[in-house]
């Protein structure tokens, strides 16, 4: 392990690193945004390196979204980005289906109407949207009626989220062949206006706790979305960076797939979080380590000015 | 203390070493479904071996995790069941343990944000624990929730109107690290009648703990606090005592935990092969589920009884 890692960025080593990569990936959340607020500076930072020849995209544990809404996000608040530039888990998940699992039949879904209508733009069906109230008796439960078409529950954000979805979740999942998938783990989910519910890590792992399985999650740290957009767009993971706010979830990514990792003080984890990681010594935590940090992803704007 | 820790040897027995057993215990605690019943339908036997025990003099105790009802409505579903002669003082349910434990242990002064249904409630009503459910705000979301003022602890239990608002809400009060975390019980699915299961407060805690960092204090079994509220109540000797139950990882780890020689069922969920693994595991941890005796139905303790 390189035990120079986590070094400032500041000065000639800005302009260096930048020159060093050719694609930089973004996550959205406390890094170029907090909710509704755009990070000052930001804008200017996506733009500059999109005139300067460098890719740009967007990778979002966010499943609330489709592209097109995070690309009419991303332009209201003055990004130059299209939906082709934005990765979220409601794509993700839909790709994840479609190509690895590749999926014959429908989703039981517990998500919101962002998933709903990344999935039908893959051709697949889902069932369960929307709320979902318990209605009749506890010895009706267990036999809810099935859909024998479904052959998967997947599982994101859902402000509907409900005992009868848990339900309906578990009595699916009794047939083992039904695959289990979760658009992400986060504990928390940053709403717009600065406030936080729990996130879609709380709603999986009860779904987990009541089928006795783990679920297959598709996003960050797993290393599908990077898979997702290095498949589109022919990247070099050597000429990578990925920045993020979270060393769980984006730095660990950028580990795992090889590439370059900048954390931005900006969001969640903090300087101290790098330090426990680097002192215990133990490479599962090493890999939360970044190779640079700032205070906010402004700080690369003289580089890319000059 | 020897007894305690002491290798369970997960025993089948009949005959005379049941009747041995029953010589030798003076209470006997009972788990209630797949034990002496499922759903609605009283297992073969067991009212007579209930009334039996009593006949002869045993303290007879029922430690159930189920939440769902309160104790009022457990004794008359026991009389509707043909056992007849248990009283209210006799059972110990989660929900009824939980408003002990905040009115006596933690002496809570203050709300309890309740995430739970009627069981939970009318045992917070009848201990004088004031609390909150999430009535007050129907219109409420997750983007403007109003929250109550005072809430001094959560308590999570099963919850068939659970919802995402609830988990939120009460994820917020949990951010003072002096609110309390209670959960009836850990239990992650119920089975049933007809076998077929349902999810359980696990769930609904593991949602919660996942939200907040926090871990639940548990109620409940295993967790051996039920034994303690008996004990508190009536003079229980640990060594005199049996716990029977058919849940592995809840009865028999609970028995472990609270110093019980313990009795494996076979009328409910888990099976002897199990039972067995957990012997024969090499880590030391699973050997907590393992019980000291197996029988295929506490009706097995009938002949025992004629004399």
């Amino acid at each position: 392990m390189d035990v120079s890692k986590c070094t400032r960025l500041s000065g000639p080593l800005i302009k260096q690193m930048l020159n060093s990569v050719d694609s930089v990936l973004f996550d959205c959340d406390g890094v170029i945004w907090r909710g509704d607020q755009v990070i000052l500076g930001a804008p200017d930072v996506i733009n500059l390196l999109k005139k300067n020849g460098k890719k740009v995209f967007f990778v979002t544990n966010n499943s609330t979204k489709t592209r097109k809404m995070y690309a009419d996000k991303l332009a209201l608040m003055g990004f130059n980005a299209t939906e082709d530039d934005v990765f979220g888990t409601a794509y993700c998940s839909a790709m994840y289906l479609k190509k690895v699992s590749k999926l014959q039949g429908k989703v039981y879904l517990i998500g919101s109407n962002a998933m709903r209508q990344e999935l039908e733009k893959v051709g697949i069906q889902q069932t369960g949207v929307g709320p979902d109230h318990i209605s009749g008796v506890q010895m009706d439960w267990p036999n809810v009626p099935l859909d024998p078409e479904v052959k998967a529950v997947v599982v994101g954000f859902d402000e509907h989220f409900s005992y009868m979805k848990l339900n309906r979740a578990l009595q699916y999942l009794n047939n083992p062949d039904c695959l289990l998938v979760g658009t992400n783990t986060d504990t928390r989910l940053p709403l717009e206006g600065g406030k936080a519910v729990p996130g879609t890590g709380c709603i999986l792992k009860a779904v987990e706790i009541a089928a006795q399985r783990q679920a297959q999650t598709v996003g960050k740290p797993n290393h599908f979305m990077y898979d997702c957009v290095a498949s589109q767009f022919g990247l070099d993971s050597a000429r990578c960076l990925m920045v993020g706010d979270r060393l769980d979830t984006d730095i660990l990514l950028g580990s795992n797939c090889g590439l370059k990792t900048l954390l931005t003080l900006t969001g969640v984890s903090t300087v101290a979080d790098v330090e426990a990681h680097q002192e215990s010594g133990c490479p599962e935590r090493l890999a939360m380590v970044p190779d640079y940090y700032v205070e906010s992803i402004a700080e690369l704007l003289p580089a890319l000015q000059g | 203390m020897a007894g305690a820790r002491a290798f369970k040897e997960c025993r089948k027995i009949g005959g005379s070493q049941i009747r041995n057993l029953l010589n030798a215990k003076d209470f006997f605690l009972f788990d209630c479904d797949g034990v002496i019943w499922h759903g609605e339908k009283a297992i073969t036997g067991a009212p007579k071996v209930v009334s039996s025990l009593i006949k002869h003099g045993k303290n007879v105790f029922f430690v159930t995790n189920n939440c769902t009802r309160p104790r009022e409505n457990y004794v008359n579903k026991f009389y509707r069941l043909g056992f007849t002669d248990v009283m209210q003082e006799q059972i110990f349910s989660s929900s009824y343990c939980s408003a002990l434990y905040l009115r006596d242990v933690a002496k809570v002064q203050g709300k309890v944000f309740v995430i739970g249904g009627e069981g939970v409630r009318n045992e917070l009503l009848e201990a004088g624990i004031p609390f909150v459910g999430d009535e007050d705000a129907p219109d409420g979301t997750i983007f403007n929730c109003a929250l109550a003022s005072d809430v001094k602890a959560v308590l999570v239990g099963h919850d068939d109107k659970f919802t995402f608002l609830k988990l939120a809400k009460a994820s917020c009060y949990l951010r003072d690290p002096n609110c309390l975390f209670l959960a009836t019980d850990v239990d992650p699915w119920h089975p049933l009648q007809d076998g077929r299961i349902l999810p359980g407060s696990g769930c609904l805690t593991a949602a919660l703990e996942v939200a907040t960092g926090r871990k639940a204090m548990v109620i409940g079994k295993p967790s051996p606090f039920m034994f303690e509220c008996i004990s508190s109540q009536f003079r229980v000797d640990p060594a005199q005592c049996l716990m029977v139950g058919d849940r592995l990882e809840t009865d028999m780890l609970f028995g472990a935990n609270c110093g019980l020689d313990t009795m494996l069922t076979l009328t409910g969920i888990s099976q002897m092969k199990t039972a067995q693994e957990y012997r024969d595991s090499d880590h030391s941890t699973n050997h907590n589920f393992v019980p000291d005796y197996v029988v295929d139905t506490i009706a097995d303790f009938l002949p025992a009884f004629e004399d």
